[in-house]
């Protein structure tokens, strides 16, 4: 089998939501020799990106989401599985630590976003729900994250993201992160108005503006 | 140029283009009141802008002529004169609105004692004399117990009561009708026999409140009233309610206020309806939801807005009338309904008491639906709660072209699976029976919603994990503006608001995430209570009563049951409040059931998401439907 026809079962395993499809051809990436860096690009996130438009058309829903996202983390176990850290680190688009704000409990659609993150090859550290501001903070700094990402669902429980700002301006090193936020009641004008960096309506959208904001951290 | 103008209370919003306020509600969908055509005439297209009223063509000369100058202050336009120039909020008053929401207020009547905590006792009194000098209040009291043998000797006085005691007594010739109340405290002394007495049960929704005002000496039911709660322009669910308190001031105050003068509208037109004083009303039962419960007793709700949801108090309340401005009689009784836990609030209590399903053997899930689901499931040996939030698909809002129950909505849908064509019914329709019929149908609601998803589900066009088939080429199967798939119900030829009336892709979706909310917190609960069946099912809520059975279960909204075991109560927070009004035993059931309760916060137990996924599909991934299994045999591949 070719490198090209491995790489376009890759993809059409996650279209298909078929776990077993791809841990088939991830083991005969591994056999043949691709490099998981290209398998990854030029397979699996090709097939990850056709689900993520169709869940945004409204055409694949969450649970199909789940199993795609399910799909491409066995494949990514057999690329990656006996690589080194470093090797590892090399390949992530960066570091991101996500959470549901303090106060609230709704943590679907973190976990949504935590699966398109990673299927979007970022490495993401779950601090799960109802995360106090101070520990958001300690755990980024523990990291050493290139992002914090936060979901409010609640008008209620949307200041706590300003908290989180606030706190990084106080111990003044608000530079060496950037907030991403999102949920049901965020929107553009408060995450502008509290001094965050970016807002995402949806979950391909929060993998869009997280590669835009490591884009940005690189270029420094 | 486009603007975005809203109508409140209905939520129609959308881009117009340059108009009137008139055109754009015709477009949106929202009804406004315009008997003589938008001549600006009559007045009676009368509405408050909210929030741009600088958006708007400056003030015409018949706005000046039709409205009061405290109007014009208040920022009152007539929708037929005011020209959009930008973007606008408008509220819609009640009597500029042209579809009356049908509000369920009609309810399967229970059987009950009659044992209210008010009574009236007549007593005839000797005057004072020189050698009988006892106070008029010692007085009183010994005629009461000489006269009535269960009454005891600890009777107290309203203090507003005690200020006019002196001259009613001597006004009546020391003959005098006494109101206690539970026996013990005098609330009301008139002069002479006065036999009337009664009392107003309402139950307060985020959306919509219902009084009922009672006889208190027979137990009947005089009249039924409901508005829409005044509140809903600033929001419409709890949430945004509690969040207007906490970002203002004097927002706690003003949700206060309004929910006070609402219900002082209800108590004043049924006390007018059956020609009655507002001072022979003595008591009035309140139930709601948490949230509504501490700014109708104007409490913080600030600390329930967020985890871990803690209410200021469980316990049932009884506060004077005068304390909360409502005007009963001054000293008469406010009876509040004990809170559950968090977000189950008095109002489940309510529900409870009318439905009893802590009195028998048969395990029973009570699903209460509106913009938070209320869910309960057990029987006489344990009883569980939860609430979750459904989002309120399923009464009609985020759906396309969704509405509240009000005349133009289609309320039933019934789809030909061969033709695919739609047969509907539209609320209201019968009344007008043109032929032919004029364009009448506005919208949707929540019923005709579900019954639509599931017939859709039925002939094949939906699949079970929500996405339109590909394979249907029927004129009624399309690509919408967006590029989706979506069916149209109704022709625009049909339609009062110019366009086709569809259901969306999108649609389909917000229904299964409501859907599946219900099903994955009865799951829990079922799994909490370790049985894998349930032997009933009762649909409350003002939503309950019209929703087609068969449909629900088809969608999968909860778990299996035979649908001659599934029934709709309609109001029963309304029921229950009627019941404490009547019955004070009630009043004790509520406590004992507000304690026996267990609370479950199903969205924090570890496999709720699982629950939640396999709840998307129809009827469900994973579950079966043995009660349906014939008609789910029947969808075409």
């Amino acid at each position: 089998m070719s490198q090209q026809e491995i790489l376009e079962k890759l993809k059409n395993a996650i279209e298909e939501t078929d776990s077993d499809l791809a841990a088939e051809a991830a083991g005969e990436a591994v056999t043949v020799g691709i490099d998981p860096l290209i398998a990854v690009n030029e397979g699996l996130s090709k097939g990850m990106t056709t689900i993520s438009d169709l869940f945004d058309e409204g055409e694949v829903f969450i649970p199909q989401l789940l199993l795609a996202a399910e799909a491409f983390e066995i494949a990514m176990g057999m690329l990656f599985g006996d690589m080194s850290d470093e090797a590892r680190r090399k390949a992530s688009q960066g570091k991101i630590l996500i959470h549901t704000v303090q106060g609230d409990i709704h943590d679907i659609g973190k976990n949504i976003v935590k699966t398109m993150l990673s299927a979007g090859g970022f490495e993401v550290i779950d601090l799960g729900r109802d995360v106090a501001v101070e520990e958001v903070v300690r755990q980024a700094i523990e990291n050493k994250v290139d992002i914090i990402a936060g979901s409010a669902l609640m008008t209620t429980t949307m200041p706590a993201q300003r908290d989180i700002v606030a706190v990084l301006k106080e111990e003044g090193i608000r530079d060496q992160f950037k907030c991403l936020f999102g949920g049901a009641p965020v929107s553009l004008e408060w995450v502008a108005k509290i001094g965050a960096d970016a807002y995402a309506e949806t979950a391909s959208g929060a993998v869009e503006q997280a590669k835009a904001l490591m884009a940005e951290i690189r270029r420094g | 140029m486009q603007c975005t103008v809203i109508f409140q209370p209905s939520g129609r919003r959308g881009l117009v283009s340059r108009g009137t306020l008139l055109q754009a509600s015709r477009k949106l969908g929202a009804d406004l009141e315009a008997p003589c055509g938008g001549a600006g005439t009559c007045g009676k297209c009368k509405v408050k802008i909210e929030e741009g009223f600088f958006n708007l063509s400056p003030l015409a000369e018949q706005e000046k002529r039709m409205l009061t100058p405290e109007e014009i202050v208040d920022h009152f336009r007539l929708a037929c004169c005011a020209k959009t120039e930008g973007d606008v909020l408008v509220f819609v008053p009640e009597q500029s609105n042209g579809a009356k929401q049908v509000i369920l207020e009609t309810s399967k009547e229970r059987a009950f004692n009659l044992n209210p905590a008010i009574k009236k006792y007549y007593v005839e009194m000797k005057k004072p004399t020189l050698e009988d000098y006892r106070d008029d209040f010692t007085r009183l009291k010994d005629a009461l117990t000489c006269n009535y043998s269960h009454l005891k000797d600890d009777i107290s006085i309203d203090y507003s009561v005690l200020l006019k005691l002196p001259n009613i007594l001597r006004k009546g010739n020391w003959k005098a009708a006494i109101t206690l109340w539970h026996d013990t405290e005098i609330i009301a002394v008139e002069p002479g026999r006065v036999e009337k007495m009664y009392g107003i049960a309402v139950d307060i929704g985020t959306t919509t409140i219902a009084a009922y005002l009672c006889d208190l000496a027979t137990g009947n039911i005089l009249k039924r009233d409901s508005l829409m709660n005044s509140q809903v322009r600033y929001g419409d669910d709890v949430i945004s309610r509690i969040s207007y308190c906490m970002m203002n001031d004097d927002g706690l105050a003003r949700l206060h206020k309004m929910i006070i003068d609402d219900i002082n509208t209800l108590v004043a037109r049924l006390a007018q309806a059956v020609a009655i004083s507002h001072e022979n009303i003595y008591e009035m039962v309140l139930v709601f939801n948490t949230a509504m419960h501490h700014i109708t007793l104007n409490i913080d709700p600030q600390y329930l807005g967020c985890v871990p949801f803690a209410s200021a108090i469980r316990d049932p309340m009884n506060i004077k009338a005068r304390d909360l401005g409502l005007k009963i009689a001054r000293s008469g009784n406010i009876h509040c309904l004990p809170v559950e836990a968090g977000f189950v609030g008095a109002d489940n209590v309510s529900v409870l008491i009318a439905v009893e399903p802590y009195k028998q053997e048969k395990m029973m899930l009570v699903i209460d639906i509106g913009t938070n689901g209320e869910i309960d499931l057990g029987n006489a040996d344990c009883m569980l709660s939860t609430s979750c939030a459904t989002g309120p698909a399923l009464e009609g809002a985020q759906i396309k072209f969704g509405m509240r129950a009000a005349p133009g909505a289609i309320e039933r849908v019934k789809i030909n699976q061969c033709s695919l064509e739609p047969e509907i019914k539209v609320i209201g329709e019968e009344e007008c029976p043109d032929t032919p019929p004029k364009p009448y149908v506005k919208g949707i609601c929540g019923s005709g919603i579900i019954d639509a998803v599931a017939e859709l589900f039925k002939a094949g066009v939906i699949q079970p994990d929500g996405r339109f088939s590909k394979k249907l080429n029927f004129p009624r199967i399309r690509q919408g503006s967006d590029g989706k798939p979506e069916y149209v119900l109704a022709w625009a030829a049909r339609t009062a608001i110019g366009q086709d009336i569809t259901i969306t892709q999108k649609d389909v979706r917000a229904v299964q995430l409501a859907k599946a909310a219900l099903y994955a917190g009865a799951k829990i609960l079922m799994k909490k209570r370790g049985v894998n069946k349930v032997d009933s099912v009762v649909l409350a809520g003002a939503f309950g009563s019209y929703i087609n059975k068969e449909s629900a279960l088809v969608i999968g909204m909860f778990p299996d049951c035979d649908l001659e075991n599934i029934t709709a109560v309609g109001n029963a927070a309304g029921e229950g409040a009627k019941l404490a009004l009547l019955d004070t035993g009630k009043r004790l059931e509520a406590r004992e059931v507000a304690a026996f309760m267990q609370f479950v916060e199903t969205a924090a137990e570890p496999d709720f998401q699982t629950h939640f996924y396999d709840a998307m599909c129809f009827p469900h991934a994973k579950d079966s439907f043995p009660h349906i299994q014939q008609i789910l045999d029947e969808i075409p591949a």
